[in-house]
């Protein structure tokens, strides 16, 4: 049996069945969606992609599919083609997975939702494309699906319109992504013009290349994936429903940037300035968005910084030219951030829309099941030694402290890591632990298996899929295996010690103290002032001199005093001197006229 | 009257003696007097006077000059004025005569005061002898002065005649204001200032005969001549247009080539 014949066949049917929802319903009126056809779909995709996972895992075989080649201009050809390797390989059924599972809690969650049809078919469209990022070839595929993603992401988190909050929320999601494109075009447009392909496997330079495509290419990564300077739509983006924040914006199109940076990897590990600004940018996002996170209020904002934080980590993990550890961190994080926001799904609407942590406590006792989900996902996002994090968050710190890098981006990046424990803890606490401070009157019901069913999947994946994919997958680079006693338990040790000054930080809320207005408490409530910053000076900064331009510049002085109107004064002021010198006296016309003959008589000898 | 106005012309242009110059200017001034004062009206004795005056100040120093050059070189011939002082003194009496700056202040006041037909012979028919003297003479003249006082009358001309309400006196500070452009290339190429001459009085010729036949002798006035003879106010238009100079017209030409030759000398 040709195993390659078998690798194809089955990738293509994953694909082409998940587009079976999206086409049949134009072939023929009778043959609707309806949210569990699409979510069974996505299911039987999910298994059929874990065969080309085998073959791929058994005999490390790699398959490069050309459908069809666009001919542009006669020297450059696009071809349409997807390239099977072991990162798109893996990350296939993780995504299935994982969707699956999001789209069966959506069928509860959206169950009361008018268009739940439309909202279903959104979501297999954002899936649809982000498939298409992920076995792209050629970085022409990887753009078509890298936009829309950003244009999925746009419909999702407007989708309930009506709030003013989630237009803006989505109009700052796409503006961002517009931003952190201009760079991918800009390498895009270098890549043709200096390598004439944008394929893929070419993308080898045999020595350092300029340091202005790569800078494009992080600032692509930057937009995509929230890092700092083009972060504020992540945390906006929890306007859309909590299935929308589960997809997008903690396992797939958040994740799309750093793929970026992983399948570009080879133009970025030849030329340090790329690197160390990725490991410089990585480490700033991760502590900012930690920062951030420390005063938050809002549970699905707390999570969506905490996505923020651990894509800054993955930055720092590209910045230290590990791209496969990088990936394997993205796979892990994918199954435990979805299930932290699954569970965040089901308080939030089992206590009726509310959202805000100060309201709720106790809720151990009457959410079971989404609680102990939420606990093994949260410690799963410490890095709990042996759970899905640990295997690849640690290894990260661990490469961090031995490589001679930048160690400022080493601090920052551990005193985040700590930060991490300490949101989540207060998260957990505060949500779980302690005494009840929601509404009296909240039915509260998590029996439906729609609920129930997928985040024990995911849970069941977040503790076993950091060890089947290490123990599976061959390093490309070794990790470092022999250190310090002292560096291997450092994350270890910071993650305790956030644990502890979170449980002393808990303890304020029932000692009923007014939290005070400190700097820092300020700093991380307003989200380090950046949005004020940028949304509110900049733009009043742009507005306000243009307008001055307009009306002062152009129309005041140009129009009145330095054109047409000025021109007119000097004559008018000219006239009437000139006028009143025209007295109508002879005698002092005749006069005027010798004199002047004198002055002539004079000059001229 | 008039046949004596046209008698001294031809005796000034005709003429190789200064006397006899001399003689035809002095017949214009007498022949023309009066014709400004034929309506007795106190402003067109003033004018009258004041005409007088001036063109008599200038006769005298046309012949001073001329008697300057004779002693100096023993000759009366017109095209001969050699000597410097006596170009410079014959530059001033003709710009007199003319009523260029800074000699021109009797010019709108005589133009207001004299009826608007007597208006036209003032500012075309009297220009044209002094013109002609200047073109005989003028390889002799000194340029500076010309350039001098043909750019001063033709910025004068032109801020003076936008406060006026007085038709008359526009078309007087008009006049200074092409005599000016007139003067500036006599140095260099006196025929263009004989076609700008031509022109400029076929066009007040125009203009001034639309005038009379509308009586229209303020601004005012002006406005309502539509009502009277509305194909006489279009043509007035472009009659007017062209006086000042706009290309597609005919007064353009003058003006352009006169620019093109001062280009030609470095000195636009």
């Amino acid at each position: 049996m040709d195993l390659s014949l078998v690798l194809n066949t089955f990738t293509l049917l994953t694909l082409t069945t998940l587009s079976t929802p999206i086409i049949f319903p134009l072939l023929s009126d009778s043959l609707k969606n309806t949210p569990s056809t699409i979510t069974n779909t996505v299911k039987a995709s999910f298994l059929i992609s874990l065969i080309p996972m085998t073959i791929h895992i058994h005999s490390g075989s790699e398959s490069l599919i050309t459908l069809w080649e666009w001919k542009f201009i006669m020297t450059f050809k696009i071809p349409i083609s997807l390239k099977l390797d072991f990162y798109s390989l893996t990350f296939l059924p993780i995504a299935l997975f994982v969707s699956w599972s999001i789209l069966q809690f959506a069928t509860w969650y959206m169950a009361s939702d008018p268009h739940a049809t439309k909202f279903f078919t959104y979501l297999l469209l954002f899936l649809i494309a982000m498939l298409t990022l992920i076995v792209a070839n050629n970085l022409f595929v990887l753009f078509i699906g890298w936009e829309g993603v950003g244009v999925m992401s746009f419909l999702l988190i407007s989708w309930w319109h009506g709030r003013a909050e989630a237009n803006t929320a989505a109009l700052q999601a796409i503006l961002y992504n517009r931003v952190g494109d201009v760079g991918l075009i800009l390498c895009l447009a270098w890549l043709a013009y200096t390598t004439n392909t944008w394929e893929i496997q070419q993308l080898n330079s045999p020595h350092q290349t300029p340091t202005l495509p790569l800078l494009g290419l992080i600032l692509a990564a930057t937009g995509k994936s929230a890092q700092f300077g083009l972060h504020p739509w992540l945390p906006a983006a929890m306007e859309g429903p909590t299935p929308v924040s589960a997809l997008l914006h903690s396992s797939t199109m958040v994740v799309a940037g750093i793929f970026l940076l992983i399948r570009t990897h080879p133009l970025l590990s030849s030329n340090q300035t790329a690197m160390t600004t990725c490991l410089c940018l990585g480490a700033l996002s991760t502590l900012f968005a930690a920062t951030c996170a420390l005063t938050q209020n809002d549970i699905k904002k707390i999570i969506a910084f905490s996505t923020s934080s651990q894509l800054g980590l993955m930055m720092v993990t590209i910045g230290l030219n590990l791209p496969q550890l990088a990936f394997l961190h993205i796979s892990t994080h994918a199954f435990f951030k979805a299930m932290l926001f699954l569970c965040s799904g089901s308080i939030i609407h089992n206590l009726n829309g509310e959202q805000d942590i100060r309201k709720m406590g106790g809720l151990q006792k009457m959410l079971p099941t989404t609680t102990s989900c939420l606990t093994i996902g949260n410690l799963a996002l410490m890095g709990t030694p042996f759970l899905a994090g640990f295997y690849s968050k640690d290894q990260i710190i661990e490469c961090l402290n031995t490589s001679y890098l930048n160690s400022w981006a080493l601090i920052l990046t551990l005193l985040a890591t700590s930060f991490t424990a300490v949101y989540t803890i207060r998260m957990t606490v505060l949500v779980q632990t302690g005494f009840t401070r929601i509404p009296p009157l909240t039915p509260m019901n998590e029996n439906n298996p729609a609920i129930t069913s997928p985040i024990t999947r995911l849970a069941l994946g977040s503790i076993m899929a950091g060890l089947l994919i290490t123990s599976y997958i061959t390093p490309t680079k070794t990790p470092p295996m022999t250190m310090p006693l002292s560096i291997k338990i450092t994350a270890l040790v910071i993650t305790i010690l956030g644990i502890i000054i979170a449980l002393e930080l808990s303890k304020l809320t029932q000692t009923l103290i007014l939290t005070k207005q400190t700097p820092l408490y300020n700093f991380s409530t307003s989200l380090g002032y950046f949005n004020l910053l940028t949304h509110r000076l900049t733009t009043k900064t742009l507005l306000t001199g243009g307008q001055n331009i307009a009306s002062h510049l152009v129309d005041l002085s140009w129009y009145k005093l330095l054109g047409p109107e000025g021109l007119a004064n000097l004559q008018l002021t000219t006239t009437k001197t000139i006028t009143t010198l025209h007295s109508g006296l002879i005698k002092a016309y005749l006069s005027s006229f010798a004199l002047s003959l004198l002055i002539i008589l004079m000059s001229a000898h | 009257f008039t046949t004596s106005l046209l008698l001294g012309t031809t005796m000034t242009i005709s003429s190789n003696h200064w006397i006899m110059a001399w003689a035809g200017l002095e017949i214009n001034t007498l022949a023309i007097l009066p014709m400004i004062s034929k309506s007795h009206h106190p402003r067109a004795i003033e004018a009258a006077t004041k005409y007088f005056l001036t063109q008599a100040t200038a006769s005298a120093l046309l012949l001073f000059s001329s008697m300057i050059n004779a002693w100096q070189t023993g000759q009366w011939d017109i095209t001969q004025l050699t000597n410097p002082t006596s170009c410079l003194i014959l530059t001033s009496a003709i710009a007199m005569k003319l009523g260029l700056v800074p000699f021109h202040f009797w010019f709108p006041e005589v133009l207001q005061g004299a009826p608007l037909t007597t208006g036209l012979l003032l500012s075309t028919l009297m220009k044209f002898p002094p013109i002609t003297l200047l073109y005989m003479t003028s390889p002799s003249l000194n340029p500076t002065v010309l350039t001098f006082m043909a750019i001063l009358s033709t910025a004068l001309g032109g801020w003076m005649g936008l406060n006026q309400t007085q038709i008359r006196k526009i078309l007087a500070f008009s006049s200074i204001s092409h005599l000016g452009w007139m003067t500036i290339i006599i140095s260099y190429n006196p025929k263009l200032t004989l076609l700008n001459f031509y022109l400029y009085a076929l066009m007040t010729t125009a203009t001034f005969l639309t005038l009379n036949s509308t009586k229209a002798s303020k601004l005012s006035t002006l406005m309502t001549t539509w009502t009277k003879a509305p194909a006489l106010n279009a043509a007035l238009l472009l009659t007017l247009l062209s006086l000042a100079g706009l290309p597609p017209l005919t007064g353009f030409l003058p003006k352009w080539l006169i620019i093109q030759e001062l280009t030609k000398q470095d000195m636009a």
